[in-house]
């Protein structure tokens, strides 16, 4: 009898309790703090762990023949030249560009202020595409940054602690992009899927014209850019490509292989600013 | 009361783990160790025990986890509000703690099953609780999300066994036996 009024109590208090973290966490802004102080606890952790991790899939890949790291250097080296070679040809190009577009009155396209951060974990739940950085406030990230790769967009930061910072992946519905496909004047949305397969994730482009799919002026294979709508993401950063086009009630619809390997990339760079 | 800090040491520990598992291929399914040592918990300490670690799990859990969204600068929003995890955990560790008098006498089987079965419970709730958030809501059950669902129930049941022995085994280590009524076995003849 005691035990059970005993248990009443407890029950009642641990109500009280959750209300008061209701109430608590209803201010966006003491939810973020507490959201970035457990980060900033958990993150040494995450380090040494992914630390240990590398160190481990770097060890057991590492045991190689000197003949294939023989050939592996030998590969390199030409691929190497090989993107010398381009590179120097594209710097030539965008000397050109600029050169143009100033002469036709537009701003000289800014390059991105770019800070590079290393992949420490990656979402331990399972309806959400995120990552964790190893920078934070301290390396001056803020909510809301823009994150790519050579190869392209990435996501942008959500929750930032001192020295570390939650991404969402463009493959997560709630990172939505305003993208524009390559060769058209079609301009939609990106979002990922809400329940995407164990594989690649495919990412969704809609609230395209109906017509531009039934006449096929989106082409399968087109490359996708962000369009720099909506303020967060600069223009022109490559998303990826249309896998598949279908026609919806309202709109048109292309299905995306996203430019980027999510599962595969281990460091990324967050656009800190623009440099003129 | 060390048992007790131990599992919650125990539930961070998992927790950060939890984040260099991937998922495991071809079904998309999570490990979730940190629930598994949660439930545990909620099995092997009385009431006021069970409350304390399923709170301390689900404000782990929300705090790493509580979306924000919105599509421009200075529109953020929290998708699902802190706490609601919680309030799953405590109701899903009042099910095993419901189960706990069979437990203390030295049963495991029922309840490794029902680990794996509040497994599944947790990440169907989590997808209800964002189907019904976001926009438009639309309830897509097709097999990638049965696969998420059931294969993190699975993956828990199978691994439940593994986890009880171990923890059981630590709680007697720091002097609390979480199975006082378990009957010596003995040979009939």
């Amino acid at each position: 009898m005691i035990k059970d009024k005993l248990n009443y109590i407890i029950g009642g208090g641990f109500f009280l309790v959750l209300i008061g973290v209701f109430v608590f966490f209803s201010s966006p802004v003491r939810t973020q703090r507490v959201q970035a102080g457990f980060l900033g606890m958990i993150s040494p952790f995450l380090k040494q762990g992914s630390g240990l991790q590398k160190k481990y899939t770097g060890l057991r890949e590492g045991l190689r023949t000197l003949e294939q790291l023989d050939g592996e250097v030998k590969r390199l080296r030409v691929a190497n030249k090989e993107l010398s070679a381009t590179n120097q040809m594209l710097r030539g190009l965008e000397a050109e560009n600029n050169r143009l577009r100033n002469s036709l009155g537009y701003q000289e396209k800014a390059v991105f202020q770019l800070m590079p951060a290393r992949i420490i974990a990656r979402d331990a739940s399972t309806w959400y595409q995120k990552i964790v950085i190893d920078r934070g406030k301290a390396e001056l990230i803020e909510p809301d940054m823009p994150v790519l790769t050579p190869e392209g967009l990435v996501g942008k930061t959500t929750v930032v602690g001192e020295h570390s910072s939650q991404v969402v992946l463009i493959s997560d519905e709630n990172c939505r992009v305003s993208a524009s496909i390559e060769g058209t004047r079609e301009q939609g949305i990106v979002k990922g899927e809400r329940a995407a397969g164990a594989g690649m994730p495919a990412i969704g482009l809609g609230f395209l014209s109906k017509q531009a799919v039934k006449t096929k002026t989106v082409r399968i294979g087109a490359n996708v850019f962000t369009s720099g709508v909506g303020g967060v993401f600069p223009y022109g950063v490559m998303i990826g490509k249309v896998r598949e086009l279908k026609e919806r009630e309202l709109d048109g619809y292309a299905t995306l292989t996203p430019a980027v390997d999510f599962s595969a990339i281990e460091d990324v760079f967050v656009v800190v600013g623009e440099t003129k | 009361m060390v048992f007790f800090a131990l599992l919650l040491v125990l539930m961070f520990l998992a927790l950060v783990v939890q984040h260099l598992i991937a998922p495991v291929p071809m079904l998309g399914a999570r490990v979730l160790l940190m629930q598994m040592v949660m439930l545990y918990g909620a099995l092997a300490l009385p009431l006021p025990g069970m409350l304390a670690v399923t709170f301390a799990g689900g404000l782990m859990w929300d705090a790493l986890h509580t979306q924000w969204a919105g599509d421009n600068v200075g529109e953020r929003q929290v998708e699902i509000a802190m706490g609601w995890s919680i309030v799953l955990y405590a109701a899903l560790g009042t099910i095993m703690n419901g189960f706990r008098p069979l437990f203390l006498r030295g049963r495991w089987e029922i309840h490794c099953l029902l680990t794996g079965i509040c497994t599944s419970a947790m990440v169907l709730a989590e997808y209800l609780m964002l189907t019904l958030r976001r926009q438009p809501i639309a309830f897509v059950f097709d097999l990638p999300v049965w696969w998420k669902i059931g294969g993190a129930g699975v993956l828990a049941t199978l691994l439940a066994p593994l986890f009880f022995f171990l923890l059981n085994y630590v709680a007697l280590l720091t002097g609390y036996d979480p199975q006082p009524e378990q009957k010596p076995r003995t040979l009939q003849r």
